[in-house]
């Protein structure tokens, strides 16, 4: 159950030579968006696009494929996509909207869907969530500190960071490659990270990682009766390459060892906080 | 012998309010009293001491149903005093943002009217909710009307009721060109609807002019052909925007504004003396209840240049565009001309629009206590809010609103009509009454200092 309630599991990557370039694995957020784009089923994207510090995230609204390839890839940081969820749908003037997200954006999303207050005229106008894998997140200072500092590299000159392989990678313009061990960027972590129980975007329509499939492949969890169509129809129309999970390494039983993994942690912290990190009480519960 | 009759609540308006009526034999009204009776709101002391930007944003509560309208005579108000001009665009936008309030407020009020009215030809009452045609259609153009209304208010404004977008020195955020083309989609498909439904509510108004009688509660009585006939003078600032003391030749003026305390001017305490209990719905208050228009009304009465005054369709129309027709249904008439006006000042506004221009004014001064005032003409009439903000916090702030303009006029027109039809007048007027509740400043010889703040 840690992987929630999904359709179908494939490995996938996007056919498209153009997006695979400066995708983080398999494009498959940027070639889903893009193809959904192209058939009118959405009318633009909320994604996390590139604001003028390097690596530091922006929300914003992709209305073209062009914006869309502008975001493509991964950055590790904070961005507050919700924050656009009502805009997008005001002054930008979209009536079927995309948006990609970490689990607990995704639970926002939901939890707006069902309790619209504040949202009015926003539920019903969200046609494709694609949720993506997460471990943690760092706050932009912290990536600033593992990169700068701890891997003695200037961020301006970083063309992709990564994580996977049980390290942090960076990769820079020049072609040199740093590695830190997972271990020293955990103390960068947001303390939010902490308590949350989804790795991989549970109520997502479709959620997509690179954990379990090779390099240049994503996972990809099809999960909701509207994600399922939208993804049959990307894959009739070739925007996919797919291979069944079972077929790949390390396959879903790292997602699931991964998954398994923050959700006990985290319970752990969970169980911890109440005790270790206040006077020694449990904190009030805001609820009662 | 006249006697002494009250409806209350009356309703199919918003708000609480009630009619005490003084009628003779034959039932027709020789004075009229309508007042409000929903309790006082305070926002305009709320508003004391708060930043300039918040306090449109409460202004806005007052109601739902013209937020818009409060909002952006608020937010001028501000701009007034501390004299902010806006960029052109800017006010393009807050334009679309007024039309559509006024769109979906219209369109709201037919729902509200309809029942009144009778289907040309037949002797039946329409109910707009029947499932029936050619009623079902007229429901759903409104319904549509509403949307079309609604929608352009959120896109423009941020929110359809509430609007976040507006601020002191301009607006938050311009539209991406989507957005205008979404609107001037929705403002070309309301369009042909409006021209469609102005020619049908003329038709069925029209239709309740000819003819002889109405049925109320089971009695058939005679419409007056000089149904809701008063000799007020008019107010409007504006056919569809507004005013403010920052312009040029301002067509509002403080100096022509007094009030006076409900005390003045309603009746005392009074017995009553008549009850209907067919009326509907369930009749009217027992005889022998007292009632104290003079305690009980919620509001202030404003005079212009010592009269009361009609705000409202009809005074833009008559103000500007030589409109002449009197009574309650000349009013009504005058409220579905203003249709496709608001549409075409959508489209031009969102032709004119440049998406990618700057719509906050380069410099917001803070105010240095000065008074400033802006008139806005709301659905229901002229909505004139006053304030004096110094170092960004506001000093003074008050709401003159149309409803409130309305009550006393409103009470002069009921004068002549059978009792029974003097709610179909009162709801000519579309009462919106919970922001017409409103304190009024008295100093200590109990006489009123509102005059005083314009010196």
């Amino acid at each position: 159950m840690v992987l929630g309630n999904y359709k179908q599991a494939v490995a996938a990557r996007s056919t498209d030579p153009d997006i695979l370039r400066k995708s983080q694995d398999g494009g498959i957020v940027t070639q889903l968006f893009a193809y959904a784009l192209d058939a009118g089923i959405i009318d633009g994207a909320i994604v996390a696009g590139q604001s003028d510090e390097p690596f530091k995230p922006e929300p914003m609204v992709a209305t073209t494929r062009e914006e869309l390839l502008a975001a493509r890839g991964t950055r590790y940081s904070i961005s507050p996509n919700m924050s656009l969820i009502k805009e997008v749908t005001r002054s930008y003037g979209l009536d079927k909207v995309g948006v990609v997200g970490t689990p607990c954006q995704m639970q926002a999303l939901r939890k707006g869907q069902l309790y619209p207050v504040g949202l009015r005229d926003v539920a019903d106008k969200i046609a494709l969530a694609v949720g993506i894998f997460c471990m943690e997140n760092f706050p932009y200072q912290g990536i600033l500190q593992l990169v700068e500092d701890h891997g003695a590299t200037a961020l301006e000159n970083v063309s992709k960071l990564d994580i996977g392989k049980g390290k942090f990678w960076i990769y820079t313009e020049r072609g040199a490659t740093v590695q830190l061990p997972l271990k020293v960027t955990h103390k960068y972590e947001q303390p939010g990270c902490h308590v949350c129980l989804d790795y991989v975007a549970n109520l997502a329509d479709i959620s997509t990682g690179s954990v379990g499939t090779p390099d240049g492949w994503s996972t990809v969890f099809v999960r909701s009766a509207k994600g399922d169509d939208i993804w049959a129809k990307a894959i009739a129309a070739g925007a996919f390459e797919t291979k069944p999970i079972d077929s790949v390494k390390p396959g879903l039983e790292l997602v699931t060892k991964l998954a398994t993994e923050k959700i006990t942690k985290n319970q752990q912290f969970i169980e911890d906080r109440k005790t270790k990190f206040t006077v020694g009480k449990e904190l009030r519960n805001p609820y009662i | 012998m006249s006697k002494v009759v009250e409806i209350s609540p009356t309703t199919r308006h918003e708000g609480h309010s009630k009619l005490v009526l003084k009628v003779n034999d034959d039932g027709i009204v020789e004075r009229g009293d309508w007042l409000s009776i929903t309790p006082v709101r305070g926002i305009e002391k709320l508003a004391i001491g708060k930043t300039m930007e918040q306090v449109p944003k409460i202004a806005s509560r007052v109601c739902g149903i013209c937020p818009i309208a409060h909002t952006l005579a608020g937010v001028e108000s501000m701009e007034a005093s501390i004299g902010c001009e806006i960029p052109e665009d800017a006010f393009l936008l807050r334009m679309m943002l007024q039309c559509a309030n006024r769109i979906h407020s219209h369109a709201l009020h037919n729902i509200l009217t309809l029942p009144d009215m009778y289907l040309p030809g037949t002797d039946t009452k329409i109910n707009p909710f029947t499932p029936e045609e050619p009623v079902r259609s007229v429901a759903k153009r409104i319904q549509t009307l509403r949307m079309v209304g609604q929608t352009i208010g959120e896109i423009v404004g941020g929110e359809a009721i509430h609007p976040s977008n507006p601020r002191v020195g301009g607006m938050y955020k311009n539209l991406s060109p989507r957005g205008r083309a979404k609107v001037l989609d929705l403002a070309k498909m309301g369009l042909p609807l409006a021209r469609e439904h102005m020619e049908f509510m003329i038709a069925i108004l029209r239709n309740y002019q000819k003819r002889d009688w109405a049925e109320v509660g089971g009695k058939e009585i005679p419409i007056p052909k000089d149904l809701g006939y008063h000799n007020q003078g008019y107010m409007a600032a504006d056919t569809a925007y507004g005013s403010s003391s920052l312009d040029e030749n301002p067509r509002w003026f403080p100096e022509r504004w007094t009030e006076v305390r409900p005390w003045d001017w309603y009746m005392g305490e009074e017995e009553i003396t008549l009850e209907d209990p067919s009326y509907p719905v369930g009749g009217t208050t027992k005889a022998g209840t007292k009632a104290w228009p003079q305690m009980e009304a919620c509001t202030g009465v404003p005079l212009y240049d010592g009269q009361p005054v009609e705000v409202g369709p009809r005074a833009r129309l008559v103000e500007f565009k030589n409109y002449d027709e009197k009574g309650a249904i000349g009013l009504q008439i005058a409220r579905q001309m203003e249709y496709m006006d608001c549409f075409y000042k959508i489209i031009e506004a969102a032709d004119a629009l440049d998406c990618s221009a700057s719509v906050v004014a380069d410099e917001i001064p803070q105010g240095d206590g000065s008074i400033g005032w802006a008139a806005n003409e709301a659905p229901r009439g002229c909505d004139v809010h006053l304030a004096k903000v110094r170092n960004g916090k506001v000093e003074y702030y008050s709401m003159l609103v149309p409803t409130t303009w309305n009550f006393p006029t409103c009470s002069r027109a009921l004068v002549g009509a059978p009792w029974q039809l003097t709610e179909v007048i009162m709801r000519a007027y579309d009462p919106c009454v919970s922001c017409a509740t409103h304190m009024i400043v008295l100093d200590e010889d109990k006489r009123l200092v509102a005059e005083k703040l314009l010196e």
